[in-house]
């Protein structure tokens, strides 16, 4: 019997090894504790700190600002990772769960909502509330979560832009090239008007509404107790009946239901839609990509009626569970303090979140350059702007409104039909959140 | 099937069983040494890091775990609420329809591509590399290739209009950008099914063919009567690896269609479902869990599916 | 890479053109035979030449213009219509550009290492337990094959966070092992490999086991030639794998020194960073590696593949 006696002590090897790794997990649960909230200690020991796709432009900056940081506080030390652009919400959901989250995470307000519900964002109110009156009111607030109290960001840079016109398009279809539209209603006059004049050939929009052109065009997007979403009232279905109108015209892009950021910004370049929101940055791309398109470009503020632009925030936060919470605090304000954004905001067009940074020369004085003029517009209109998009807008809610949207530009279902779904999913999905 | 007993097409079971059967049993007896060390690492790979995480993945099946926060026990409620879930719906009508489509094109176009590419003309070996090649990118590369091939632009538009066809909507109809991530998958998979194929069809006797030729049977009636049955095993593997495979399809449809599925979602795949409802901050774990369930029970059944079939036919 | 191949591709219409193809199979006429030692009448050798021209477009078409677009410089338009095929002023400049914004050589080299481990791990950790399932005869190896058909089934975006909370628990996260492991042996290959070697003849062994050879040595002496064009296979599969695989990676590593080239290139469809020609140039890196190993390795694959199946 000698094969059964070699055959089976493997065996028990294989099966004690197994049992050992599936326990391995049950038992090793709960190990680190959370860290306190209290930052007023000593700045020392070394903390990480996470940016989101930053490292392949900015490296020297942040190695710049991490030495400052740490020649200011010697006993710190700090470890920078960058994480790439895709992917960085399961990136952090999965960190969060496993408990390796880094100290300082670069996070945006709809990754902070539910970072901060499960406790893993710490508040600065509490932590740090002496340095809010550093920074814009309506930046500050922009990492605040219906239904708890206090803010769980830091806020950073922030961004918004004008809206970009190809003049030779507007030309062609007997409009003025020098009158872009001001107002919703001539905007979706002049779209009727390229799509009629080119026989559907050129779309003015390629774009389907999404939750912060709802906001602009001032559809109240949620109760005032943030328990519930109303982008279905009268306001809502009438930008959408409107989008209808646009997409059945062909004023509203034929591919604009699968469309995405990159589709439309090359639907732009190879001047096949006439308008686009856009930035800064976008100048530089047109002259090198479409130099065509850069001699017949338009530039023309963000059409709103609330009179108040839309921008996008990024922020800040510390992770409740570092062990170094007074470094932690403290490099999360240096990387977001006046001194720090007014630098990085000279290296690459995003503003400055800090009180009185956007009234810095470099954002009021001209040039003559059509950078600095697009600088400066969206400086100014940064002082009132809006981040429109609710913090508790999951991904999946996205999702939701999108779907709804194209179902009632397909006509599958009317816009009232459509967005009533849209915001029955969305509450329930917020119940659920 | 009876006569390829001898030469049997690789990696098929059944030709196999035959030659284990005719093995003597003195050699099978002894081969009994340590089987559990040669199996111990791969069982222990598999165990831990496929088996296990998918044991919980059933388990929280049955609860409303979400990303950051613990799940509590809600028996069936996630199951019952994909009954009621539009989406769930379109996700296994279109991984159903994947499969309807891709795997009789997989199970056919391959082999009449291996046929093409056997004859060794000159600069064969050439050509079999190349129609490889598809095979070895990534499908992530794939998919950004032919987004940039089938859009409004791209270079497939442009012959179109050159012929005068006109423009087609590729990526913007519903049904277009299915079908159209259905030719990338069945154009990724060419190669590498050609390859099984090809090695199944150095197993045809050759003397087959000639009497079929003597016969007076044409190239499509040789095809029928000769290669189709001599290969049948080999389809038979091809139909159940791809079938799998197809039902599960995510990277093609995600890549062409956009995270949120087409136009209105239209063109959700299950697993995509799970992707989108599970993962993320706000991800829900438990319901992502449930569709993951419904797609191992769904696989598992037509891998038997499969195989019965092959069965039948075979009696 | 022929020179015509350039020229014609993407424009089946054109390559298909059984004129300009007639001239060479002409020249080469009297030897062409098939299998058969039957001459192949001409007509035959065009259209089969003319077919394979066709499906060359079509397989990888699509590849050159994506090379194409990598070379064309920064003052070049992209976008025109038609399209260019060839570009007008070709420049590897757009390779630099990824190089200097991304560490790509560093990224390249852990995704290797990754890649090279795998693909021994899934060789051997395969081929033991496919001889185990396939040769090996013990009570509970249906049971075993039952859980590697089972593992293949399972829809692998469906587990990803257990197996991250997995690899946490191993204290394995964030290291290149931690993303080697849950592929190091894959299911597939090991039923892959199974099956080859179900297909050996038992006389081959018999004969070895006549001699005095163990297990051991029948295994790799005997068995494990035999399949080598399986192997092959496996080894190509567990090399695409590991080098293309994307979310994975992202997940277990924090640490950008880890970072493998799929994570490092997704950098260049950033929010800074969005140029067709870098990200053209990116994918082109990606994919080179694996063309080029597949080239070198494509003799012996062909072959082993047939082999292993005029063998059985």
């Amino acid at each position: 019997m000698r094969h059964s006696r070699i055959s089976r002590s493997p065996r028990r090897a294989v099966v004690a090894a197994a049992l050992a790794a599936v326990m391995l997990p049950l038992s090793a649960c709960g190990g680190d504790e959370g860290g306190s909230s209290d930052a007023s200690g000593k700045v020392e020991g070394e903390i990480t700190f996470q940016t989101w796709n930053l490292k392949a432009n900015f490296k020297s900056y942040f190695e710049g600002l991490i030495d400052d940081f740490e020649q200011k506080y010697p006993d710190a030390k700090v470890k920078w990772v960058d994480q790439p652009g895709e992917g960085y919400a399961d990136k952090i959901s999965a960190d969060a769960a496993g408990g390796t989250l880094p100290d300082v995470v670069n996070v945006s307000p709809d990754l902070v909502a539910p970072l901060a519900k499960a406790g893993i964002a710490l508040d600065l109110d509490k932590s740090a509330g002496k340095y809010e009156k550093e920074y814009l009111p309506g930046a500050w607030k922009s990492h605040q979560v219906p239904g708890l109290e206090g803010t769980y960001a830091f806020p950073w840079y922030l961004n918004t832009g004008p809206l970009f016109y190809n003049k030779r398009l507007f030309k062609d279809a007997g409009l003025d090239a020098n009158k872009p539209p001001k107002t919703y209603d001539e905007l979706f006059d002049d779209a009727e008007e390229l799509a009629k004049k080119s026989k559907g050939k050129v779309a003015t929009l390629a774009n389907v509404p999404t939750i912060e052109d709802f906001g602009r065009y001032g559809v109240p997007l949620m109760n005032k107790e943030g328990t519930g979403f109303t982008f279905n009232d009268t306001k809502g279905v009438e930008l959408l009946t409107k989008y209808k109108e646009l997409y059945d015209a062909k004023a509203l892009d034929g591919q604009a239901l699968t469309a995405t950021p990159e589709s439309t910004g090359k639907k732009f370049l190879t001047e096949a839609v006439a308008m686009n929101p856009g930035s800064a940055l976008d100048l530089e791309k047109f002259k090198k990509d479409a130099p065509r398109l850069y001699k017949n470009i338009g530039i023309t503020p963000q059409i709103s009626s609330t009179g108040k632009d839309n921008m996008y925030v990024m922020g800040v936060m510390v992770n409740t569970r570092t062990k170094r919470t007074p470094a932690a605090v403290a490099f999360a304000h240096f990387v977001t303090d006046a001194q720090r954004q007014m630098s990085f905001a000279k290296k690459v067009a995003i503003f400055p979140s800090t009180k009185g940074s956007l009234d810095d020369p470099y954002f009021t004085k001209q040039d003559g350059s059509d950078e600095t003029r697009v600088r400066i517009a969206a400086a100014k209109s940064l002082k009132t702007a809006v981040n429109y998009t609710p913090v508790l807008f999951s991904e999946q809610m996205k999702i939701e409104l999108r779907n709804a949207v194209a179902r009632a530009l397909q006509g599958k279902q009317s816009p009232k039909e459509a967005l009533d779904n849209a915001v029955k999913a969305c509450d329930r999905l917020l119940k659920q959140s | 099937m009876k006569s390829t007993a001898a030469a049997p097409a690789p990696a098929t079971t059944r030709p196999a069983r035959a030659s284990k059967a005719a093995a003597p049993r003195r050699i099978r007896r002894q081969l009994v040494t340590s089987p559990w060390l040669f199996a111990a690492p791969g069982l222990a790979v598999v165990g831990v890091f496929i088996l296990y995480p998918f044991v919980s993945t059933i388990i929280n099946s049955f609860t409303d775990k979400r990303q950051l926060v613990e799940g509590k026990y809600v028996g069936l409620a996630n199951f019952r609420e994909l009954l009621h879930d539009d989406m769930f719906w379109i996700g296994l009508r279109n991984s159903t329809l994947y499969v309807l489509v891709v795997v009789p094109a997989l199970v056919v176009l391959p082999l009449l591509l291996a046929l093409l590419v056997q004859k060794q003309i000159p600069g064969i070996t050439f050509f079999r590399s190349a129609f490889y090649t598809p095979v070895v990118a990534s499908i992530v590369v794939v998919g950004l290739i032919w987004v940039w091939m089938l859009d409004e632009r791209g270079l497939v538009n442009a012959v179109l209009e050159a012929v005068g066809a006109g423009k087609v909507g590729f990526l913007s109809d519903q049904w277009l950008l299915l079908f159209s991530a259905m030719a990338v998958t069945v154009w990724k998979g060419l190669g590498y099914y050609m390859i099984i194929y090809l090695a199944a069809l150095a197993n045809v006797p050759r003397e087959l063919h000639e009497a079929a030729a003597v016969d007076g049977a044409g190239p499509v009636r040789r095809f029928l009567s000769v290669t189709v049955p001599a290969v049948r095993s080999t389809m038979v593997l091809v139909a159940a690896l791809s079938s799998v495979a197809a039902f599960k399809v995510f990277s093609e449809v995600y890549l062409m269609a956009g995270p949120t599925g087409g136009p209105a979602g239209e063109d959700t795949t299950l697993v995509m479902l799970v992707q989108r409802t599970g993962t993320g901050l706000t991800g829900r774990v438990g319901y992502a869990s449930a569709i993951s369930v419904v797609i191992f029970v769904v696989t598992v059944a037509l891998m038997l599916l499969v195989l019965r079939a092959d069965r039948k036919e075979d009696k | 890479m022929p020179a015509p191949t350039t020229t014609t591709k993407d424009t089946p219409e054109r390559t298909a053109d059984p004129a300009e193809k007639a001239p060479r199979a002409r020249g080469r006429r009297r030897r062409v035979t098939d299998e058969n030692g039957r001459r192949m009448p001409l007509w035959e050798l065009a259209l089969r030449y003319t077919l394979l021209l066709v499906m060359l477009a079509l397989m990888i078409g699509p590849f050159l213009w994506q090379l194409s677009t990598s070379l064309k410089g920064p003052h070049e338009n992209i976008f025109s219509s038609p399209p260019s095929f060839l570009p007008s002023d070709p420049t590897l400049h757009n390779y630099e550009r990824v190089a200097d914004t991304i560490p790509v050589w560093d990224y390249a080299l852990n995704s290797l290492k990754v890649a090279a481990a795998n693909v021994f791990t899934n060789c051997v950790g395969a081929a033991l337990a496919g001889y185990a399932l396939a040769r090996l005869r013990y009570r509970g190896r249906k049971a075993a094959t039952l859980v590697f058909i089972l593992a293949m089934l399972v829809p692998v975006e469906g587990i990803i966070i257990a197996q991250f909370t997995t690899m946490r628990d191993l204290e394995l996260n964030n290291t290149l092992i931690g993303v080697l492991l849950p592929g190091c042996i894959s299911a597939l290959n090991v039923l892959l490999m199974r099956n080859a070697f179900l297909n050996l003849p038992y006389e081959v062994e018999e004969a070895a086991f006549v001699d005095g050879a163990n297990v051991w040595q029948r295994f790799f002496r005997i068995a494990l030639p035999a399949v080598k064009g399986t192997l092959a296979v496996v080894a190509i599969f567990a090399f695409m794998g590991a080098w293309d695989d994307f979310l994975w990676p992202l997940i277990v590593l924090s640490d950008p020194d880890k970072f493998t080239l799929t994570i490092g290139l997704n950098y260049l469809h950033g929010t800074f960073a969005n140029d067709e020609r870098l990200v053209a140039a990116g994918t082109v890196i990606a994919v080179l590696p694996l063309i080029v190993l597949f080239a070198c390795l494509q003799r012996y694959f062909f072959r082993g593949v047939g082999e292993g199946a005029v063998k059985g």
